[in-house]
């Protein structure tokens, strides 16, 4: 039989990507939401094949697009918005007009799938909720993304990401016992996290449609997604404590922490068994450690004063060793280790490169960016990226001729209403400065006399 | 309040016209009830799931999804049981059982197979697995194989099968191969996909807290467990469409990496890692925590009209001249953005965290009734520790927590609910986890021959 690696480097293999199936062709998405949390659903879906219709703004575009990282801009974009909006098609339309309805009913008559991420009640508000929607498509999955939910006393309370690590509770945990100071979950993670949520329950939609023709309603609220990510309310109560802010050590297992390494780089360790522990010891050769009760039952190792012992010798070993030296042990005897991997890091590994979960895509708008690939690999319908964000409105003739079936004249039309548009001239929402639109075949997708 | 119920308060300006308020309440009222998860199919009763993780909570959590959507779910695992049992805040355990296991050790099926060292036990796993949809593993990379139990021979008899494994580094490339047999942890996942090295504070803070810093919380686990349970989804799609099965590979150190898809981003544009800025937030302003007389608050008021209705209700209109615009404010000098933080602070001491939630939400509720206000929304939010969250009347009416008992674990609270569907929702039925508890049941109903 073939060697494993030899066997699973053509199954995976990164080139042939572009040239397998994908799983959601032919399902279309309309998609109200904006920023993070429901565009990363949506976004899922598109990197699978889905069919996302990314409605915005005519002339303002999605909140996110103008807030970039330190205020800086990539070519008239915001970097980081191409990965959550990859694979998208950009409608603008300005919701508030009698036309711009009409429109909105017509593409959801033939959507699978609608998501929005407004205040709860807003979509209802505009007539473009779940009451309205599945009058005209009853089998449609219409997600609804809150930072609360769509029913109980707080629903209309407003809220983000922050907010959200706030209410369910993850924002009291991470930072340093006997402090004052609580930190954020990073870049958004009470979006992104929910986001994926957002994917998972519109594809058990889609699979109950598929046995049953039925659609349905899904009221995702993101608070209650990062509850699921927390046993601490078991653990409260059962035994009326607190876990608290548990600083760099993981209390579930020890030793496991972040450590300082002699030539200064931080290594995350952690022994998560019995026999990664006797690894460990074994590396440190400290196997006299495995002679004390208080450190073989693994429940009475986890005891705070024997772990914080424990821990303390891990550090001081830790300290005496270069960060490779300590890879190269823990591969060798078998327990857990990583080095803190940072932005510049995880960019130019090459492993991430190799394995298709770090990219340098080629972008016919932008050119080259390195972006995340997919956080699953699969074999056979991998997802993809296959272009990244566009201006307002780009897709404008795309959707409406091709899905719609419109002329250029009602096109027309509805531009000098204002009911469709593009971009103003703003960084955030224009193409980049080098780039001819007149001459984009999709941008200008049917038109006389324009290549 | 006189006993009379609260009407009900809204602080967007789009839902707040008399029609619209009056719709909602219905709707609320309507959704509320069809949201109800009680005596609603599952959507997922039709398929079998194997979970044969080991000392690796990517992997069950990926089954716990599987298993509240209503896939029958057999957690397998040698007679000694898995060691992921033995991993519990403090050593804190029922009966042996530490608590993240009993968390979700929801609606699933045990049953002991010594797939390491038994050719008997591992020819009952290739029965079992004729049957399944779906297969879960964390064993190295290859491990499953050379037992012949690893995609390329599953399939052969079941070319459906979804085939979930989860590993530091994925089944192929160099480094997999290389270090095929590294083990996983939460700690490390969270490490080695780029998270800590976001949180903590500002170089020239005090040891240790300018290090990087991990979540509170096992961020790496659950996002692998999510992530791989996503794959699985989409894989079950494409079987349900075509009958054909797959592998899905979810490698735990990318897990934050390709979750938020900044790192590769941030460090290809500026050819740089960000640096820690502590409380502060990298993009929007205000964005962060401050503290207040009787513990902390969260304020996000980053638009400008969010901004300017936040100076108003904390009495700091005078600075709003010097901060007027998001890009005078984003933190990317930190000490100039310390200042203002320090402003803000020396105003949000004065009261407690009520207090200024309650600020917040009257301005907002007027300024959504007003028009020349703008509908600024200056967001204040209580920081909740998990007791205070299981108090609240919010998650109570949506059922987030949920008493389950157990005639080994006898009762307790678990989160469940956490998405609300219509028609087929995830919920929990059972959580009892005795090692080989289902061995005869699994064996009459998948593996001995009628």
């Amino acid at each position: 039989m073939e060697e494993y690696f030899s066997y699973t480097a053509k199954l995976f293999d990164p080139s042939q990507v572009a040239k397998k199936p994908e799983i959601l062709k032919g399902i279309r998405v309309l998609d109200f939401s904006h920023v993070i949390f429901g565009p990363t659903a949506t976004r899922l879906l598109a990197n699978y094949g889905a069919e996302v219709i990314k409605l915005e703004l005519p002339f303002h575009g999605d909140l996110w697009r103008p807030a970039t990282y330190w205020g800086k801009y990539w070519k008239h974009s915001n970097p980081l918005w191409h990965f959550v909006t990859q694979n998208k098609y950009f409608v603008g339309l300005d919701l508030k007009q009698p036309k711009a309805k009409e429109i909105i009913y017509r593409l959801a008559e033939t959507s699978d799938v609608v998501a929005e991420n407004f205040a709860a009640g807003t979509a209802e508000a505009w007539g473009v909720g779940y009451t309205q929607i599945s009058k005209i498509n009853p089998k449609v999955i219409y997600l609804s993304c809150s930072t609360y939910g769509q029913y109980g006393p707080l629903r209309f309370y407003p809220g983000w990401d922050l907010l959200a690590q706030a209410a369910s509770g993850v924002l009291s945990l991470t930072g340093y016992p006997n402090t004052e100071k609580f930190y954020k979950l990073p870049d958004y993670l009470g979006d992104f996290i929910p986001g994926n949520f957002g994917a998972l329950a519109i594809l058990m939609a889609l699979y109950f449609r598929h046995k049953t023709g039925k659609g349905q309603y899904i009221d995702l609220a993101q608070s209650e997604a990062l509850m699921r990510l927390l046993w601490h309310f078991t653990f409260f109560n059962l035994t009326g404590k607190e876990i608290g802010r548990t600083g760099n050590s993981d209390p579930t297992m020890v030793p496991a922490s972040i450590f300082k390494t002699r030539d200064g780089k931080f290594m995350a360790l952690a022994c998560a068994t019995e026999k990664q522990f006797a690894g460990l010891c074994s590396a440190m050769d400290r196997e006299d450690l495995l002679k004390e009760k208080i450190y073989t039952d693994p429940f009475e190792r986890l005891k705070p004063a024997n772990a914080d012992a424990l821990t303390k010798i891990a550090g001081d070993w830790l300290k005496s060793l270069d960060a490779e030296e300590i890879t190269k042990l823990a591969n060798d005897k078998g327990f857990p280790a990583a080095e803190v991997m940072d932005d510049y890091q995880i960019c130019h590994d090459s492993w991430r490169r190799q394995r298709g979960s770090v990219i340098l895509f080629n972008d016919e708008m932008y050119g080259e960016l390195v972006m995340a690939g997919p956080s699953a690999q699969l074999n056979k319908t991998p997802a993809r990226t296959k272009w990244l964000a566009r201006p307002v409105g780009y897709h404008n003739r795309l959707v409406l001729k091709k899905f719609l079936g419109m002329s250029e004249e009602e096109i027309e039309i509805l531009e000098k209403k204002r009911i469709i548009g593009t971009f103003d001239d703003r960084p955030g929402l224009k193409p980049p400065v080098y780039y001819n639109l007149d001459e984009d075949p999709i941008f200008n997708y049917g038109r006389e006399g324009k290549k | 309040m006189s006993g009379k119920k609260e009407k009900e308060q809204v602080y967007a300006r789009y839902v707040a016209s008399g029609k619209t308020v009056q719709h909602l309440a219905s709707w609320g009222k309507t959704l509320a009830e069809m949201m109800n998860p009680e005596g609603k199919p599952e959507v997922l009763d039709d398929i079998l799931v194997l979970d044969a993780s080991y000392s690796n909570f990517s992997g069950i959590i990926a089954a716990s999804f599987f298993a509240e959507f209503g896939a029958e779910v057999i957690k397998i695992e040698p007679p000694d049981g898995d060691p992921a049992r033995k991993m519990t805040p403090f050593g804190e355990n029922v009966k042996g059982v530490g608590i993240p296991f009993m968390v979700e050790g929801r609606n699933k099926r045990y049953m002991t197979l010594d797939l390491k060292n038994s050719e008997k036990d591992r020819k009952d796993f290739a029965k079992l697995a004729e049957k399944a949809a779906v297969v879960i593993e964390t064993f190295a990379a290859g491990e499953m194989d050379s037992w012949g139990l690893g995609y390329r021979q599953l399939s052969q008899k079941n070319p459906g099968i979804i085939y979930i494994a989860i590993t530091p580094y994925g089944q192929y490339t160099d480094k997999a191969r290389q270090f095929a047999h590294f083990p996983d942890a939460d700690i490390t996942s969270q490490a080695g996909s780029g998270l800590p090295a976001q949180v903590g504070d500002p170089a020239n803070s005090p040891e240790p807290y300018n290090w990087p810093l991990k979540a509170g919380m096992w961020a790496g686990w659950y996002m692998s467990g999510l992530s791989a349970a996503l794959g699985g989804s989409f894989a079950l799609i494409h079987r349900q469409n075509t009958s054909e099965g797959q592998m899905v590979d979810v490698a735990t150190m990318d897990a934050y990496s390709s979750m938020v898809g900044f790192p590769p981003t941030i460090g290809y544009i500026w050819e740089r890692a960000r640096p820690r800025i502590g409380v502060l937030d990298f993009i929007l302003y205000p964005y962060g925590l401050w503290k207040c007389k009787d513990g902390y608050v969260v304020i996000a008021a980053p638009r400008d009209h969010d901004f300017r209705a936040l100076l108003k209700i904390l009495g700091l209109w005078e600075l709003e001249d010097d901060w007027k615009y998001t890009a005078d404010r984003i933190p990317d000098v930190v000490d100039q953005a310390m200042i203002l933080y320090k402003a803000i602070e020396e105003k949000t001491v004065r009261y407690t965290a009520d207090e200024l939630v309650r600020k917040a939400l009257t301005y907002s509720a007027r300024a959504a009734r007003s028009k020349w206000r703008g509908g600024g929304v200056p967001i204040v939010m209580k920081v909740m520790t998990p007791p205070m969250t299981v108090e609240s009347k919010q998650f109570a009416i949506r059922r987030i927590f949920q008493e389950v008992q157990d005639d080994t674990l006898g009762k307790f609270v678990i989160n469940t609910n956490f998405v609300k569907m219509s028609e087929s929702p995830p919920r929990v039925k059972w959580v009892s986890c005795d090692i080989g508890k289902d061995n005869e049941y699994i064996r009459k109903k998948y593996i001995q021959e009628e």
